[in-house]
């Protein structure tokens, strides 16, 4: 096998054939991202960047600890919201793929029409909907709670919901195929070795989900690291996430280079937990169920 | 009880007993009343084409399916209610539903693991199953997907077989096999059966498989049981023209009924040959004066010399020619234009080529005799 890579390294027919790839990936990811980090070492001017190569801004990165609470605050914010989007996403995936079989086109459909929906329109939505005179409070009112019931509008918890709301998708429809490709005979091969009905679905439907899961957790996490909308108009911009700050860095506060830096850093750190994720799925799933 | 139809081999009590069960999925009669029979240690075959319900009745034994009328008992137990984990049986898959995420070690103990065997027992259980199912001890810690088809058969088994059910039941697991691997397995299921005399409930669309492997066969056509019988009864002596049709090739000569009394019956096939007598033991049950079907098998038929005498006679024309190796299959018409299959054995020499009219003749023996209609 690793003969073949090997040469293939080697054969330059087999190069000219990957040269528009290449080039794609050169032009459109790698040069960018050079870009970021060269201009991560320059230096601002009065609000004008000057290409002057310095570790100003690294230095200033490396010792100012608010971004760094600020990276810690978006890391828990997105893994609680990759862990609610997971408890949420695989029953309703789960009933889809079993018991609502009958209506899973339908479903399907509505499902995607919410996701496709613009996540603005769905934000602001929210708003309306969780606004001291909004409907969620005329409805707590009308059973009869005292004043303003919902009142979570503007803090870290309706941040929160907006984040699941606009991210549950991606973990229904990935848990929904892994469970969907289970094949029907293998849990009713648990049964017949003997398993209840719970035996069968710890040691057959979840392990077999798995894929799903994994997949759905580590799309999740990658866009929840990168909201802006959510925490600046559910959240009320009072705690901001890392996305925010990098785009106050780049236009509030015209800081290019230092803008660079912290993208930079939440990118380093988001790779670095996606991998971490796969070398814990890769290893478990090396190893087998014990 | 008919011993020929519904009956068993012997006087024991069955080790599974259905009686009535009828099923519907909607508007459509999956079972329409089906009892059977099954005695301990047989092997029995179900036979019958895709829909005829064989499946569905196979569902019902190993509790995936509850049916909507009737009763089945496993060992004098009834069955109605008991969900399939604690019922006695263990069911071989078609598509075999081997765990993906298990190493084959793991796939073998399951059941035993879901019974809390302890693992140094499970451990030793299932190195006894890999050795009788002739597996290479290598193998356990593989997964299934490293597995060739036929290895993957093995493990199958032997996962069915570890919690030593009362009853194996086998859903078409051959089926998707190629023609050389299968008959080494069907080899390999009749010599386990012989080993552990379990009680084998076989589904097989295959009826060279069924005719092989099983103790008796059950046909089965829309829900119904049509006959159950030793593979030589259902071969022979079909119960209608669609088990005589769905049995390998075979031919349904158009005779006339002319007269019935107690030792037999005088037919003639108009345009074919004259009158001739069959004895009873030949004849259907209950069969009266009128049109009715002759069935003789194709490898009965042999060519007469100039001078030669038999039973019944008749000239047909060739019109095919098919060469199966050690056999040739013959296509002909009759005189009547009425199509007829004969096999002979493959020699150097041909008989008749095609367009040649060629004289059959066969023994008084070798014949079937039939309700008339059409032969369906």
């Amino acid at each position: 096998m690793s003969a073949v890579i090997d040469r293939s390294w080697r054969d330059p027919a087999l190069l000219g054939k990957a040269l528009p790839a290449v080039l794609l990936q050169t032009t459109c990811f790698l040069a960018p991202l050079l870009m970021t980090i060269a201009l991560t070492f320059q230096r601002t001017r009065d609000f004008q960047l000057s290409w002057t190569w310095s570790l100003h801004t690294w230095t200033d990165v490396f010792t100012k600890a608010h971004y760094w609470t600020i990276l810690g605050h978006t890391l828990f914010m997105a893994t609680l919201c990759v862990a609610l989007c997971l408890l949420i996403a695989f029953p309703v995936a789960y009933a889809l793929a079993s018991r609502l079989r009958a209506f899973q086109n339908h479903v399907k459909v509505l499902i995607t029409f919410a996701f496709l929906t613009d996540a603005t329109l769905k934000t602001f939505g929210w708003v309306l909907f969780l606004d001291k005179n909004g409907a969620a409070n005329y409805l707590a009112r009308g059973l009869g709670f005292e004043g303003d019931a919902v009142n979570i509008l503007f803090t870290d918890w309706a941040t929160m919901l907006g984040m699941v709301y606009n991210l549950l998708a991606f973990a229904i429809f990935t848990i929904y195929l892994s469970i969907d490709e289970i094949d029907r005979s293998l849990v009713l091969a648990a049964y017949d070795a003997g398993a209840s009905k719970f035996r069968a679905f710890w040691e057959v439907t979840l392990p077999l989900a798995r894929p799903g899961i994994w997949a759905g957790a580590v799309l999740i996490f990658l866009l929840a690291v990168g909201v802006f909308l959510e925490p600046k108009v559910l959240g009320g911009g009072k705690s901001p996430m890392s996305a925010e700050l990098i785009r106050q860095t780049f236009e509030t506060r015209v800081n290019w280079p230092l803008g660079a830096a912290l993208t930079m850093v939440l990118m380093t750190v988001a790779v670095f937990v996606v991998l971490l994720f796969n070398r814990v799925y890769s290893l478990k799933r090396h190893l087998g169920p014990a | 009880m008919n011993w020929n139809r519904n009956g068993m081999t012997g006087q024991v009590a069955p080790i599974l007993d259905i009686r009535d069960i009828r099923k519907s999925f909607g508007a459509y009669q999956a079972l329409k009343g089906v009892s059977l029979s099954v005695a301990p240690g047989e092997f029995l075959a179900l036979v019958g084409p895709s829909g005829c319900g064989k499946t569905t009745l196979l569902k019902h034994v190993a509790g995936f399916e509850e049916p909507d009328s009737g009763a089945i008992a496993i060992d004098g137990q009834d069955m109605l209610g008991v969900p399939a984990a604690a019922r006695p049986t263990s069911m071989v898959f078609q598509k075999l539903a081997l765990f993906p995420h298990m190493s084959v070690a793991d796939n073998i103990g399951f059941p035993l693991k879901l019974r809390k065997v302890d693992a140094g027992t499970i451990a030793k259980r299932v190195m006894a199953m890999i050795e009788l199912m002739q597996l290479k001890p290598e193998y356990l810690t593989r997964f299934p997907r490293q597995l060739s088809g036929g290895e993957q058969q093995r493990v199958a088994l032997a996962r069915s077989m570890i919690s030593e059910p009362k009853l194996l039941l086998l859903d078409e697991p051959l089926s998707a096999l190629d023609v050389k691997l299968k008959k080494v397995l069907q080899a390999e299921l009749k010599r386990l059966h012989r080993s552990v005399g379990v009680t084998f409930v076989h589904v097989t669309h295959d009826l060279e498989e069924a005719m092989m492997l099983a103790d008796r066969i059950c046909v089965m056509r829309a829900g119904e049981i049509l006959q159950v019988g030793q593979p030589n009864d259902i071969y022979y002596r079909p119960a209608d023209a669609f088990v005589a049709g769905f049995i390998g090739d075979t031919n349904l000569l158009p005779v006339e009924i002319r007269s019935v009394d107690a030792a037999g019956a005088a037919v003639a096939a108009p345009g074919i040959f004259g009158e001739a007598r069959i004895s009873a033991a030949l004849m259907a049950p209950g069969l009266l004066a009128g049109p009715a079907q002759l069935m003789v098998r194709p490898e009965l038929l042999a060519p007469l010399e100039s001078d030669g005498r038999a039973d019944f006679e008749l000239d047909a024309r060739v019109s095919e020619i098919f060469s199966k190796g050690g056999t040739v299959q013959y296509r002909a018409q009759l005189t009547d234009g009425s199509p007829l299959i004969f096999e002979l054995a493959g020699s150097s020499t041909q008989p008749a080529g095609i367009g040649e009219t060629i004289r059959l003749g066969f023994a008084n023996r070798d014949i079937y005799l039939f309700q008339g209609g059409n032969a369906g």
